[in-house]
């Protein structure tokens, strides 16, 4: 079983204060910590899970500049065979659409059975760049995806919908998979995994190397265009009960007393 | 210039999902101001009655008919959606923003040659051009984009933003358009539906909920949290978060994947308010929320907040109410 992991490289934004660049077309990043992308750690845990039980090889592929490394190798360190960084400078200002078309040349070429993905990224929280990829490839795909299991040329799972409702959907091999958070836990990553791994080379491939060319990726090959980023207007919203966390904390009490939220 | 927009409509299990009549709203609003026809597309295994339903409040409907669709599968969807809408060049395709449409919507923005952009909260026309407004990194920003090429877009919309008045006064047609598809050649298959496992606590019907997040912290103390609850007289529930981490079982769990509650009352200690939870608090509970994050888009929806460290907020708050119930 050949998988195909696609990872994201993102700005760590869940508890950062956040402010707009100059030219309001995106935030502020160079005093963000970047980190793997929460769900695709899932889907990386999830491709050497199964490579365990079947046998097989893990592929890791993200679209990022150099920066990104760190974390393909914390990928390996995790359990995948090899890791590939995929940028070039032309890549800079590209959307979803740009990074499925990436990866759909990147993996085109390859054996492969199965391709994993998050279903969301935290940075744009579209979740379009695994349905894409799957459409370029002509594969099946599906998102919210748990309680995978793999049999002859045949992959089974629940799919989440709404209100604690699953569906059970069988599909054929190849496909694509974009997992759901919470579908396994995520192993812990020894110093000593980090350090076996060091040595790894991880190859970098452009645009060249993948046969395409400007046009296609960046803003040149870009379906969205950014108008404008901002911060939400303030002054909507709670009314925030200042002081010291005991004085804020008996208002509160005194707040749903008068409430009759105490019963 | 778009002349046709299509509105996809969601059902599950043979009714008309809300948040279909959110997405007509919105198509008819654009309708109206690209000067473009309003067509609503409905996929179902006996889909009559809901065709009807829809023909009261939209000019046209085009109706497939197959046992395939009496699930969503994507792959169904998207080759059905494909023969349909396709062969008209230029065309607007606007849904709601469910888990079902996140199946299928990119892959058909694909298949249609069409720009993408999902779970938007706003819609605007200016000077001739569509603009979408979407929540980006972790929810906290604004984003607007425009499209590069305007002839074909696929758009979700995330719930609860537009506004639906039933007019019931359209007339529609129905169509009925034949099955385009080979259901035997489909390489994805539904099974059945699965119901997600029943536990001990009744976080759905309960008045107070004293509800946990991601802002609890790696090493938490839950004892804390069930003991403030305890003494509030309500439950504990939470964020996925929590229970990807084992935390808490998904009986717990508030939110559109999770639980949909109303209670009076509802305590979000560490949640950030991600629409995805948000999704799953109905009604107009008192929402007060404690986040060490003043950002956190929680506050912009709760009543009242508290900008502060968690282990220091609610054994304070906990001893306080203990004092006020005397």
């Amino acid at each position: 079983m050949n998988i195909i992991v696609c990872m994201k490289w993102i700005p760590d934004t869940s508890e950062a204060d956040l402010t707009v660049a100059a030219g309001a077309k995106d935030i502020k990043k160079d005093d963000l910590d970047h980190d793997i992308n929460d769900w695709d750690r899932f889907a990386v845990e999830e491709a050497v899970q199964i490579k365990e039980k079947v046998g097989g090889k893990v592929t890791v592929v993200c679209v990022a500049p150099e920066d990104s490394e760190e974390t393909l190798r914390e990928c390996l360190a995790r359990g995948a065979d090899e890791a590939f960084q995929v940028w070039s400078d032309e890549m800079e200002g590209g959307d979803g659409y740009c990074t499925a078309s990436i990866l759909a040349k990147f993996i085109k070429n390859r054996d492969f059975d199965l391709v994993l993905t998050g279903t969301l990224a935290e940075d744009d929280g579209a979740g379009q760049v695994g349905g894409m990829l799957a459409a370029m490839l002509d594969i099946p795909s599906s998102t919210l995806v748990s309680k995978i299991e793999i049999h002859d040329k045949k992959a089974s799972f629940l799919r989440e919908l709404e209100g604690g409702l699953y569906e059970s959907v069988e599909t054929d091999i190849p496909c694509l998979i974009s997992v759901a958070t919470g579908l396994n836990e995520p192993r812990f990553v020894s110093i000593r995994a980090v350090r076996k791994v060091a040595s790894i080379d991880i190859p970098n491939m452009g645009i060249e190397e993948l046969g395409m060319d400007a046009g296609q990726v960046g803003q040149a090959g870009a379906r969205l265009v950014m108008e404008e980023v901002s911060l939400p207007p303030e002054g909507e919203g709670a009314e925030i009960i200042a002081g010291k966390p005991e004085e804020s904390a008996a208002r509160l009490a005194e707040i749903l007393k008068e409430k009759g939220a105490l019963g | 210039m778009i002349k046709n927009i299509y509105v996809i409509a969601e059902q599950r299990k043979g009714s008309l999902r809300d948040i279909t009549w959110e997405a007509v709203a919105a198509g008819k609003k654009l309708a109206t101001d690209l000067g473009a026809e309003l067509t609503c597309v409905l996929l179902c295994g006996k889909g009559g009655l809901i065709a009807e339903q829809l023909a009261v409040e939209v000019p046209k409907v085009l109706l497939v008919e197959n046992p395939v669709f009496e699930s969503t599968n994507s792959e169904a969807v998207i080759s059905t959606l494909k023969e349909l809408i396709k062969p008209q060049g230029s065309y607007l395709v606007v849904m709601g923003a469910s888990n079902s449409t996140l199946d299928f919507a990119p892959g058909l923005s694909v298949a249609l040659d069409a720009a993408l952009a999902t779970d938007c909260f706003s819609l605007e026309v200016k000077d001739g051009r569509l603009l979408a407004s979407r929540q980006i990194y972790s929810y906290k920003i604004n984003s607007v984009v425009s499209f590069k090429n305007s002839d074909r877009v696929v758009l979700t919309l995330r719930a609860g933003s537009f506004q639906f008045s039933p007019a019931g006064e359209a007339k529609g047609t129905i169509t009925n358009e034949p099955c385009p598809i080979d259901e035997s050649k489909l390489r994805k298959r539904f099974i059945k539906y699965v119901e997600a496992e029943k536990g001990d606590v009744d976080v759905a019907s309960a008045d107070i909920i004293v509800s946990i997040g991601r802002g609890i912290g790696d090493e938490p103390d839950l004892e804390m949290f069930q003991s403030l609850a305890d003494t509030m007289g309500g439950v504990l529930a939470c964020s996925r978060p929590i229970v990807d981490k084992n935390l808490l079982p998904k009986y717990h769990q508030v939110g559109t994947s999770g639980i949909e509650v109303k209670p009076k009352v509802y305590l979000a200690l560490g949640i950030s308010g991600a629409f995805q939870h948000l999704g799953g608090i109905k009604g107009s509970p008192l929402l007060i929320a404690v986040n060490k994050d003043a950002r956190a888009p929680i506050f912009r929806v709760a009543n009242y907040g508290i900008v502060g460290d968690l282990n220091e907020v609610v054994p304070a708050l906990e001893e306080k109410i203990k004092s006020l119930k005397g």
